[in-house]
């Protein structure tokens, strides 16, 4: 029987429209900033929304000032995955082409901006394998779609992955595009908000659609350092209810919750990270599952009024500016949130706050009645 | 009126996959949801999307949907009175 | 960790456990024939993407017979792989957000999320474990298996329904689906070899 591993998370990249890489990130985000605009023809959609997108032209010329040769990805999609991936991976000092490193790509629609035209380009596996390609890597590569939690799933995955030692390091990249496609299927679900979202509000009306990427190097490690993050547990849970509307009850979150509550006390924890898209019922969900958990006192966080709704990304991302705020002191303040507008009141606040603690939760849900947990700490003691 | 009520169930049969379902069996008058039918949420958006597509009929949110669609008998009532097409 | 239960769905052919089941139907009418024989009542089955259909039936001829089998249970995961995720439903999607005839359909959208098979398995038969939608570029039995066992490194996960369902359109579709239970003793040994036997149909 082989020592089980522990996993840390060993470099990370934040690609967004507010930065490039994480500390860029981290220092808009801290000061207040968002990527948030409003939207009125955007895509050819006859309703207006907010959202958080891309300078295509910015990304175009980043592409080609860092990526050498001509291969940039073969769609906005696959460029994004490289950019985040290659910064990553740099910072990490790993080669990606090695065996030991295995690549898990997570995303909601990938590339779906090219059905009617391109459909074999389509399939997130399809790019996931370009991608990896691209950095020479001879694992085959591991997609994991599971809607608004995707990127959590794929990091829980990916410390699994490396508690057995049989690779040293994941690659877990998350991206969203938004597209015509996403943000009509969010509008006629009458989910999105003309105006920037209020997640936990009592005015909340809906989610704004975000773009971005973000890439987590994780590494198998005898031994936690003390400067390291851990990622000490996750699960997914199903609500097992609706496919489209969250749980009453709070199930599924609050499942993954107890899950990952077994590994700490709540006075460890800096803050709850939290799904917060501002939809009506996501956030009331939330406040459900935080009340049966316990963790109505711990301050609770949201970057949806920063991003917006960044899908495949949003695990990754949130995780990692999570780490920051926390090696920074600070709980990162809730952007758009004024008056409590659910049933439990969550300890939420629209100003950065302070903290000395170590360790934070990022939570998320998703269609499918799908939720999902990890719970990350720092340094080896406990 | 008997033929738009008859219109408007067909096209909820089609539009919902109310699979084996014929106007015949939906009552003009019972609730389309909760014990009715049992329409879920999806199927008011889906609703929503059908008196527009169809009739014209705008509706903003779930909530005004929820009281046009209280049956079959309310719903073909609203189309005669609001519709554009 | 072994193989308690296996069901192969092809659209002109049903096995369980090898043997090949007799059914009337074939293409577009199978899924809706094994529904009619063996889910019976659950009329949602009928709102359902082909995706959904597949993995729903798919499930039943698994677990019909099992114990307590409409009780909620945190203990079962839903894996399921595939190429192409939801393909067939972007296409079906994208026709109603054309230019000149603008009806996006809410429950044609939301069956283009890859996981919504996962999730309708989960409501059906009140599994409120782990569910998750893996993609992968073709199906290769090695990175499979080993993905299912990373996924019962999960504390509360004793068994899954796992494996391939994939659908091109309404009368194209193949799944190849299996239930692996980490206690049972009967069974094949989850293994490559016994699942690439079990996708030939040798097993």
């Amino acid at each position: 029987m082989t020592e089980v591993k522990k996993v840390i998370m060993c470099a990370g990249n934040c690609l967004t429209p507010l930065g490039f890489t994480t500390e860029e990130n981290f220092r808009a985000v801290a000061a207040g900033a968002t990527g948030v605009r409003h939207h009125e023809g955007t895509f050819g959609l006859p309703e207006p929304f907010a959202a958080s997108l891309f300078d295509r032209a910015a990304i175009a010329r980043q592409a080609a000032a860092v990526i050498p040769g001509s291969d940039r990805g073969s769609n906005l999609f696959e460029t994004l995955l490289i950019l985040s991936i290659q910064d990553a991976v740099q910072r990490a000092g790993i080669d990606p082409a090695s065996p030991r490193v295995a690549f898990v790509i997570s995303s909601i629609k990938g590339n779906v901006e090219a059905i009617g035209e391109d459909e074999s380009s389509v399939p997130v596996s399809v790019s996931a394998v370009r991608v990896a390609s691209f950095f020479g890597n001879p694992n085959e590569p591991l997609v994991v779609s599971n809607a608004c939690i995707s990127g959590l799933t794929a990091l829980i995955h990916a410390r699994r992955m490396l508690q057995d030692g049989r690779y040293d390091h994941v690659v877990v990249a998350g991206a969203e595009v938004q597209s015509r496609f996403i943000i009509s299927g969010f509008q006629c679900l009458k989910a999105v908000s003309p105006d920037p979202c209020k997640p936990f509000d009592a005015a909340r009306c809906g989610l704004n659609p975000g773009e971005a990427a973000a890439t987590m190097v994780v590494s198998a490690v005898d031994r936690v350092p003390e400067d390291a993050w851990e990622l000490v547990d996750g699960a997914t849970r199903n609500d097992a209810n609706h496919i489209s509307g969250p749980s009453r009850t709070g199930e599924g979150s609050y499942k993954t919750l107890r899950y990952v509550l077994a590994h700490c006390s709540t006075d460890e924890l800096a803050f709850v990270n939290v799904h917060g898209t501002s939809t009506l019922y996501n956030d009331e969900m939330e406040s459900i599952a935080l009340q049966r958990a316990g963790l109505l006192d711990v301050p609770v966080n949201a970057l949806k009024g920063v991003y917006g709704h960044t899908m495949g990304a949003a695990g990754i991302l949130e995780s990692l500016l999570s780490m920051q705020a926390v090696d920074a002191g600070v709980v990162l303040a809730t952007r758009g949130f004024e008056t409590l507008g659910v049933s439990y009141p969550v300890n939420v606040s629209n100003q950065n706050r302070t903290t000395g603690k170590r360790a934070f939760i990022k939570l998320l849900s998703g269609f499918g009645g799908c939720n999902a947990a990890m719970l990350f700490r720092k340094g080896g003691a406990r | 009126m008997e033929e738009l009520i008859k219109n408007i169930k067909l096209q909820i049969i089609e539009a919902l996959n109310l699979e084996g379902m014929t106007p015949d069996q939906i009552d003009d008058n019972a609730p389309l949801f909760g014990d009715g039918l049992g329409l879920d949420s999806i199927d008011v958006l889906e609703l929503i999307v059908l008196i527009e597509k169809n009739y014209g009929i705008r509706l903003t949110s779930p909530a005004e949907g929820k009281k046009v669609f209280q049956s079959v008998a309310v719903m073909a009532d609203y189309v005669a009175k609001n519709r554009k097409k | 960790m072994k193989i308690r239960k296996y069901v192969r769905i092809l659209p002109g052919s049903v096995t369980v456990d090898g043997t090949p089941l007799a059914v009337d139907a074939a293409g577009a009418d199978l899924l809706a024939e094994l529904y009619r024989s063996f889910v019976k009542d659950y009329p949602k089955f009928f709102k359902m993407d082909v995706l959904c259909k597949l993995g729903v039936v798919a499930t039943e001829l698994l677990v019909m017979g099992e114990a307590d089998r409409f009780t909620p249970r945190e203990d079962r995961a839903v894996l399921l792989f595939s190429h192409s995720g939801p393909l067939c439903n972007d296409r079906n999607y994208q026709k109603t957000i054309a230019e000149d005839d603008f009806f996006p359909s809410p429950s044609l959208f939301v069956y283009t999320l890859a996981n919504i098979v996962t999730g309708e398995i989960a409501i059906r038969n009140k599994y409120e474990g782990d569910t998750t939608a893996f993609e992968l570029a073709s199906f290769e039995p090695a990175p499979f298996v080993a993905a299912v066992r990373d996924a019962f490194e999960d504390r509360v996960t004793r068994s899954a329904i796992c494996g391939w369902a994939e659908a091109v359109d309404a009368s194209h579709f193949a799944a190849v689906m299996m239930l692996v239970d980490q206690d049972a003793a009967e069974g094949l040994d989850f293994t490559p070899e016994n699942v690439e036997k079990i996708q030939s149909n040798q097993a």
